[in-house]
């Protein structure tokens, strides 16, 4: 990681001798910084959880936005450098609109997802000097949760443009030992009730500060209720369930 | 030049070649322009059934009176994964200015094959119904001179018919009858399908008088009603005749039917 | 079908009312942003027979009423497999030629020595014709022509496509345009009135329907010419010829004609 990459991981868009391009790697180390997020589906729903890092007592717990709805049958939770995040999530945000609009229906979460993604590799200059809109690539994840016919489903998002889907995710700073959790947790049958518990509890365990109900926050989607971010009275609910030690 | 070729009588007054030139109300000069439209003739036609739909037309193209063509269909399959159409699942019917029907029909084909490509699934009737609708009021100003119908099953698996006016206003109805044989049909089909006023002999006066319940009709049923509909059409108007064309949609997919019709 | 040329893509006059020329009589009216056609051509005709298509049209380029060009060849070949024949202006009809023989280069280019055949059918030079037209009446400068396309289809069978100003398209065993819709498309009707009819008529035949209709163009309409082209498009490639005359005519029926004229008897 720290070896000298000569020029290559300049330019914004060349590759290195070995077939690299250094940017949109190091793009992917930012998200290792990034607060973590966790998504798990289950056949009832899939859970989005965040933690929210209060670096200070005096900072107001519900200004932290980490989960965001992108249409009423998906939402996304982030990890990595938060503003990117805005540009992507109203891109996906005009997509399931203009699809609705144009065709009466919801958009899929797999079309979401893509149409995020073909945003992620429009960075440096084009080769006809067409508009650019971003000068480098983006330093922030995404777990896209959502409802379509095809069921519950979790896609996860990289910088690099692509996506896969998961049935349990975890990125950001704890993501390996989440990822490590979720991989001995996760079966098939799980309800939301449970995915709600692992998803906190695999949380509590890459947290750095003592996990409460202020600085986690929990999102569902549901084919019944849709996108649904946990009231400060849920979210207390269901930290309440977590087995104490 | 060409007023010297003219047979028709002037009705403005004669053209005296040092007369002015026409103007309008507001005193600027009036602009005769290329008029980019024509009508082609001919009648559609499309009933739903309880799981399935049928969409007909005739086949005779026209210019004024003239027969262009008298196989010329204008019922089309839209949204098939190739070229043939073999697996489409819905119809679209077109009417009025014939090329604008064409360029409508291609225009909807491709968003239809895009739809295929970018979701990984066909479109709905319901979806392309919506769809339709935009591109047609995306020319709300320079409109496709068409009455268009969409066919096909939705996803209850009921038939479904939409029609549309021009700009892109559109219903979903159980029957509708377009072109130019519209008004000779549309009334059979109100007596026929949707038994308007009829009434159950005996059930009371005035608004207690029940109305005939509707039922869905069957294919044969259907069927015979269609090709009855083409039949008075073509006794009573001149743009429509030489070929029926019927789209019979079911969840197994399209058939196609053509019958002969009145040749004069 | 109006067979004159000034009167297409103009409402129509049994639904509109007559169209008012007078603005073309003054000097001092407004700069025209559409156009109407200068120098026309007349009827084209069009006939499926059982190996490929005759088809046909007069030598004449006239100006309103006026013969002004005696030798103009209104049928085009198009790489040895199609013809296309024009109606309307003449301009238009060249700069649509001039844009063809760009196309035929470039699709000469495409297709190998060893396959002489032209990738493009007559049905694809039909559609591909027809998209120019649609795309210029959609943009309000039409190309005032009305046109025949013929030769092949993808399946090798005899095709007749018609494309007009506005782009509209139709096929037919038997096709013809301008005042040739209403004087020959009857006759050529009788000659094959479906595709069925057209698949039992031989070469000669064709021309000899193609020939007499010509003829009867000649007697009728005052737009037409004796010298015309002739072109069978079959299997083998196009035959053209471009100095056909008109044989055996009878103008007996001529003087029996009363009712307008300078007659007075």
């Amino acid at each position: 990681m720290f070896m000298a990459r000569s020029e290559y991981d300049r330019g914004i868009n060349t590759f290195s001798p070995e077939g690299r391009l250094f940017q949109v790697e190091y793009s992917l180390e930012a998200i290792k910084l990034g607060s973590t997020a966790i998504g798990v589906a289950t056949s009832e729903g899939v859970i989005l959880g965040v933690e929210k890092r209060v670096t200070s007592t005096l900072l107001e717990t519900s200004s932290v936005e980490k989960i965001v709805e992108i249409d009423r049958h998906i939402g996304c939770a982030m990890s990595g450098l938060q503003a990117d995040a805005r540009s992507m999530v109203e891109h996906a945000r005009v997509e399931c609109q203009s699809h609705s609009f144009n065709y009466n229906e919801p958009l899929g979460v797999e079309s979401t997802t893509q149409a995020i993604c073909d945003l992620a590799l429009r960075f440096g200059e084009g080769a006809e000097g067409e508009e650019t809109i971003m000068s480098r690539p983006f330093g922030v994840a995404l777990l896209i949760a959502g409802h379509d016919e095809n069921g519950p489903q979790l896609f996860h998002a990289e910088p690099s443009g692509t996506f896969y889907r998961y049935d349990a995710k975890a990125i950001g700073s704890g993501s390996e030992g989440a990822q490590a959790e979720l991989q001995n947790e996760y079966h098939k049958s799980l309800t939301l009730e449970d995915a709600e518990t692992l998803v906190l509890k695999t949380l509590k365990q890459v947290m750095e500060e003592k996990l409460d109900h202020k600085n986690v926050q929990l999102a569902s989607v549901t084919k019944d209720k849709g996108f649904r971010i946990y009231t400060d009275e849920e979210m207390a609910e269901v930290v309440e369930r977590l087995p104490a030690n | 030049m060409s007023a010297m070729f003219s047979q028709n009588p002037v009705m403005n007054g004669p053209n005296y070649s040092f007369s002015d030139a026409p103007r309008t109300n507001n005193g600027e000069f009036r602009e005769h322009r290329f008029n980019p439209y024509s009508d082609n003739g001919g009648s559609t036609l499309a009933i739903a059934g309880a799981d399935f739909c049928i969409m007909a037309g005739d086949t005779r193209h026209t210019s004024g009176y003239s027969i262009n063509s008298r196989m010329a269909p204008k019922v089309f399959r839209i949204g098939g994964s190739n070229s043939d159409q073999s697996d489409a699942t819905i119809a679209l019917s077109v009417c009025g200015f014939a090329a604008d029907g064409n360029a409508l029909r291609d225009q909807l084909d491709t968003v239809c094959k895009i739809y295929r490509y970018r979701h990984g699934k066909p479109m709905s009737v319901h979806a392309c119904a919506k769809r339709l609708s935009t591109i047609l009021y995306n020319k709300r100003f320079f409109p496709y001179y068409t009455h268009a119908m969409l066919g096909g099953i939705d996803e209850e698996g009921k038939g479904a018919v939409y029609s549309y006016d021009p700009v892109g206003s559109y219903e979903r109805e159980q029957c509708r009858a377009g072109g130019a044989a519209a008004s000779l049909i549309m009334p059979f089909l109100d007596s026929n399908v949707n038994f308007k006023n009829q009434y159950v002999p005996g059930s009371g006066v005035g608004h207690e008088l029940k109305e005939r319940e509707r039922h869905p009709l069957s294919r044969p049923v259907v069927e015979t009603i269609v090709k009855d509909a083409f039949d008075g059409a073509v006794e009573r108007h001149i743009e429509v005749g030489d070929n029926l064309q019927m789209m019979v949609i079911t969840k197994d997919g399209i058939e196609e039917i053509m019958l002969p019709l009145k040749k004069d | 079908m109006d067979h004159r040329p000034q009167a297409w893509g103009r409402p129509r006059d049994d639904v509109y009312g007559a169209y008012d020329h007078s603005f073309m009589n003054t000097n001092s009216h407004p700069n025209q942003h559409t156009q109407q056609p200068l120098v026309t051509g007349t009827s084209v005709l069009a006939v499926k027979y059982k190996d490929g298509v005759v088809i046909a049209a007069d030598n004449l380029g006239s100006y309103g009423s006026f013969a002004r060009f005696t030798d103009v060849k209104r049928l085009h070949t198009f790489q040895d497999t199609s013809v296309v024949g024009f109606s309307g202006d003449i301009s238009d009809m060249q700069y649509i030629t001039r844009h063809l023989h760009q196309k035929s280069i470039e699709e000469s280019y495409a297709s190998s020595s060893a396959n002489k055949k032209s990738r493009l059918s007559a049905a694809n030079l039909h559609t591909y014709l027809s998209k120019m037209l649609y795309r210029r009446r959609s943009k309000m400068d039409p190309l005032w022509n009305h046109m025949l396309v013929v030769g092949f289809d993808d399946d090798e069978k005899p095709f007749v496509g018609s494309a007009d100003l506005l782009g509209t398209t139709f096929t037919a065993p038997t096709l013809a345009t301008g005042i040739g819709s209403m004087l020959a498309q009857p006759l050529l009707r009788t000659y094959a009135g479906t595709d069925e009819e057209a698949a039992e008529r031989t070469k000669e035949e064709a021309i000899k329907v193609i020939q007499e209709c010509m003829k009867v163009l000649f007697y009728r309409d005052a737009r037409s010419q004796e010298t015309y082209s002739l072109a069978v498009v079959s299997r083998e490639g196009v035959e053209m010829k471009t100095s056909e005359k008109l044989e055996n005519m009878s103008w007996a029926f001529a003087d029996r004609i009363k009712g307008y004229g300078t007659q007075t008897v």
